[in-house]
């Protein structure tokens, strides 16, 4: 088969009446030119770039010929809900009890950002805390959002579904710390889905300047969604020079939804961009993280968690690059899975050229706790350098007998002694988080998955 | 240890196999690859027709497979095969004594110490000079027992049945692109059987040697181990250093019966300009155990994955893996294993070594397929890296159907450490001396499972190409 024949077949690809050019220029209405241009040139890369096949190495062990289609899809579009609790999902207004400790809040629906709030001081030391749309939008904001948005973290070029999100975004979260400010309580995001049959888009960028800190919690939730239905969304982190940001995002959707998050972290010179990955919903969940340690000295924490049941499918696609010299990061995804689940983790550290004094590690374990439940695994390194720390581990395996044995010899029930064991296996994850609300969000939706076991 | 005598022992950095004997043969095929190259091949062979047919067969399915684009650089290698012979003649028929061996072959065997060590630790010794085994020869004691070690060739003419019933059925023709291309043009290897209850207390070696310029080798391996047999195999492999490309693509096959215990060692030092791509697998019955020892320290390029197939209950795999990547080297080696019945187990321990602008790649399969009730494994992976612009990668694929198995995998990746150096040093040793013995300790779990003449090669080896490498 001749290179032009193959061109032909994957020109296209995916574009369908309700993911078009036109659709993509419909979306900029309202938004200044450039923003036009980015979005019909991100889509003009999606039409190009052939839909991932199991041949490429990071599809490998996710079929999207089998998990999404596309073409049964209609473009999400923007939410009506007003601006009032008593308007919203009760299951928005459940989740929002316990985020009671925040800097900021934020809501979406179906990509829409429908309620912003966000403390007085901050806002005077000059915090942003808006929707996106309102930050390409503003004068005042746009300069950063032009230089920042879709162009160094989650750029078209980066693939497929990265140029259709920023063609296709509805809106998203716009968060800016300035210089040396501190936002101690973290920013709260919740995100509802709530019309399936659609594909949805959103993202956000958090720019925190030099020596600046925040913490931005982004949670994912819908209900039981009576057919297919597509969620993706994208986030960029820019740690400048000395900057602290630690992101996290809890998927709590509903089956019958295929969610998509592609995560890139850029950390400057001695700035820290950690992260963690928590994946209990949706019918098939992918995330592809990308943690960019860009200036000496840089670091990142990389968390994930994940419990699969039923038919769940969930796939973490990371990587880690050492550009700088004397950077560390450190990757530990713990994930159980009952019934027919399935987990895939395929990660890589690269360490280029010149990055000496790296540290870099990288860890997967998985419980099997059914016959039918199965995990593939792929921790790789890449190393070009020859001063470095590095190691990676991968383990799969079933409950550890000894730890059952010891609490039944104890008086506990198998099957409580069962979950104590899953509990403490996951829960390691969770204690290197501290942040009120998520470890109990957390913890209760693994108990209610456990208590079926 | 004697470390001031190694070390003077050592001679050059030069690659010391690359010498070149004059070319004669009795016949090669036109260069490249191609029906009629293949028909010449079975004809010089005088085989019978169902060989032609399976030849014929095989390079339809070498022609409809593309070219791999994963592990190492194989963009110009068309160009390679293009201008190649597959297949050169070196003399008429193949000898039972050395003193039947023309003068030129034999004396580069002797260059290489095969005769001196077939004399005092070898059981059987089997000899391939380009395209065909010019000597094999068996110690009586074992013949008498039933052990057959042969040519592919004779096996095929001599046993035609058991030849036939496990040829091709370890890897299947289309299993990839080489093993197809293999399949099609295949020439030499060994043909062994080891009866069952049959224990050989001393190694069968074959040894390849490419001596012609722009030449491709395909040896072809087919090894049955009876019930309850054990037995160890060893083959060794150099060529002359030329400026142009050469080629080797071998497919062992190997079935290891119930209960027996088999172990496979490669001491693969071929020269800086050959391509080396490999299929090497065992199918591994109940309570048997299949080893690989694969030291890759040669070649422009290696892939090379020797796998076990783990499909009787009980079976064990094992795969020690050591690789050497120096100067615009890649060795792309690994292994695999696949647990296809209960209660088997395995291990794979690689070590790799790159320097200068070399690349050592660890590619490797896990495999635990449903039903593999109990099964455990253990993967460790170690690199060393000594110049900054050296690379490695790891690239463990871990695929796991089945609760209740039991699968670790680990990595490191060090450079020697400045501190290690600093204090053989201030013991006296030369930094030379000190970064040799670094490199033999972190090699030493391998080589201490080779037979002791290969453990002091292998060294010898490794300083070599040490050599120079510091300062």
């Amino acid at each position: 088969m001749s290179a032009s024949t193959e061109t032909t077949i994957a020109l296209n690809e995916g574009v369908t009446e309700a993911l078009s050019r036109e659709a993509a220029t419909a979306r900029s209405a309202g938004e200044p030119e450039w923003m036009r241009e980015r979005r019909v040139h991100a889509f003009d890369v999606y039409a190009r770039t052939p839909m991932p096949t199991r041949r490429l190495e990071e599809w490998r062990y996710t079929d999207l010929g089998e998990k999404l289609d596309l073409a049964s899809l209609s473009l999400g579009t923007r939410s009506e809900v007003a601006d009032d609790p008593s308007a919203w999902p009760a299951g928005v207004r459940a989740t929002m009890e316990e985020d009671w400790d925040a800097a900021a809040h934020v809501v979406l629906i179906d990509g829409t950002v429908v309620h912003v709030d966000l403390d007085e001081a901050l806002a005077g030391k000059g915090v942003v805390v808006t929707s996106l749309r309102d930050a390409v939008n503003d004068e005042e904001t746009w300069e950063d959002a032009k230089q920042y948005l879709a162009t160094q973290a989650v750029k078209p070029e980066r693939g497929k579904f990265a140029a259709l999100n920023c063609a296709l975004y509805l809106d998203g979260v716009y968060v800016y710390v300035p210089r040396g400010v501190h936002v101690d309580l973290p920013v709260r995001v919740t995100r509802w889905i709530s019309t399936s049959a659609a594909a949805h888009f959103d993202r956000a960028l958090i720019l925190a300047g030099e020596t600046s800190k925040v913490t931005y919690i982004d949670e994912v939730l819908s209900d039981d969604l009576d057919t297919h239905t597509f969620a993706s969304n994208a986030i960029e982190v820019i740690a400048k020079d000395g900057a602290s940001v630690q992101f996290v995002q809890m998927q709590r959707l509903g089956r019958n939804v295929f969610a998509h998050s592609q995560q890139r972290t850029l950390a400057h010179r001695d700035a820290t961009a950690n992260t963690l990955n928590v994946a209990l919903g949706a019918t098939t969940s992918r995330v592809d993280l990308n943690a960019q340690m860009l200036g000496p000295g840089s670091s990142s924490e990389m968390l994930g968690l994940y419990f699969g049941d039923g038919d769940q499918h969930f796939d973490h696609n990371t990587s880690q690059d050492h550009v700088s010299p004397h950077a560390f990061s450190d990757l530990l995804y713990k994930g159980a899975l009952d019934g027919d689940a399935k987990a895939v983790f395929r990660g890589i550290i690269r360490v280029h050229p010149k990055a000496q004094q790296s540290d870099a590690y990288q860890t997967n374990r998985n419980l099997l706790l059914s016959e039918t439940a199965s995990a593939d695994t792929l921790p790789n390194l890449e190393i070009a350098a020859d001063d470095v720390k590095c190691s990676h581990g991968a383990t799969v395996g079933q409950l550890d007998e000894e730890s059952l044995f010891y609490l039944m010899s104890r008086g506990i029930p198998q099957e409580k002694a069962e979950r104590l064991v899953v509990m403490g296996f996951l829960g390691e994850i969770l204690l290197k988080v501290s942040l009120g609300g998520v470890i109990e969000k957390i913890t209760r939706e693994i108990e209610r998955k456990l208590a079926h076991v | 240890m004697p470390q001031n005598e190694t070390v003077q022992d050592l001679q050059l950095d030069e690659y010391k196999y690359g010498f070149v004997d004059e070319e004669q043969h009795v016949f090669r095929t036109q260069p490249g690859l191609s029906e009629e190259v293949v028909r010449q091949i079975s004809a010089n062979k005088d085989e019978p027709a169902w060989m032609l047919d399976f030849r014929l067969k095989a390079l339809e399915v070498y022609e409809s497979k593309p070219m791999p684009t994963w592990g190492g650089d194989l963009s110009t290698l068309q160009e390679t095969l293009d201008e190649i012979y597959f297949y050169v003649r070196p003399q008429d028929k193949m000898e039972r004594s050395w003193d039947d061996v023309p003068a030129n072959i034999k004396e580069t065997f002797e260059k290489l110490g095969i005769p001196e060590a077939e004399q005092k630790v070898l059981a059987g010794v089997g000899a391939q000079y380009e395209s065909e085994m010019v000597y094999h020869s068996l110690k009586q004691e074992w013949e008498d027992k039933g052990v057959i070690f042969d040519s592919i060739e004779d096996g095929l003419k001599n046993h035609p049945e058991l030849f036939r019933k496990y040829f091709g059925t370890v890897i299947p023709t289309a299993d990839n692109k080489f093993s197809a291309m293999n399949s099609a043009v295949w020439s030499g290897g060994s043909f062994v059987y080891i009866p069952p209850g049959v224990e050989l207390e001393t190694p069968l070696q074959a040894y390849f040697r490419v001596n012609q310029e722009r030449m491709g080798q395909f040896e072809r391996t087919l090894i049955i181990a009876g019930e309850g047999s054990r037995a160890h195999y060893i083959e060794g492999c150099t060529a002359p250093v030329y400026s142009t490309e050469s080629f080797h693509s071998g497919v062992i096959e190997i079935v290891v019966e119930k209960g027996a215990h088999f172990r496979y060692t490669t001491i693969q030092n071929w020269s800086n300009n050959m391509y080396n791509l490999v299929t090497q697998r065992a199918l591994v019955h109940e309570g048997a155990t299949m080893e690989w020892l694969d030291g890759n320290l040669g070649s422009k390029l290696t892939m090379k994955y020797p796998s076990c197939y783990l499909i009787g209950e009980g079976a064990h795999g094992n795969i020690l893996s050591i690789a050497y990547a120096g100067d615009g080297q890649h060795q792309d080696t690994g292994g695999k294993i696949i647990h296809a019945a209960p209660n088997t187990t395995s291990s794979i321990v690689s070590k790799s070594i790159s320097k200068g602008t070399g690349r050592s790649s660890y590619r490797g399969l896990l495999q635990v397929h449903d039903g593999a009730r109990n099964a455990k494994s253990n993967v460790e992976c170690d690199a060393l890296l000594i110049d900054e612009n050296a690379k490695t990668d790891t690239y463990p694929y871990i695929e796991i159907d089945e609760k209740t198995a039991h699968i670790g995998h680990e990595a490191t990746v060090s450079k020697v450490g400045d501190e290690q150096l600093f204090y053989l040093m201030s013991r006296g040793m030369s930094e030379e001396e000190a970064m040799a013995l670094i490199v033999r300790g972190f090699i030493e779990p391998i080589a201490k499972l080779l037979p002791l003449e290969y453990a002091v090669e292998l060294n010898r080896l490794i300083e070599l190409e040490m050599e120079g490498s510091v300062g």
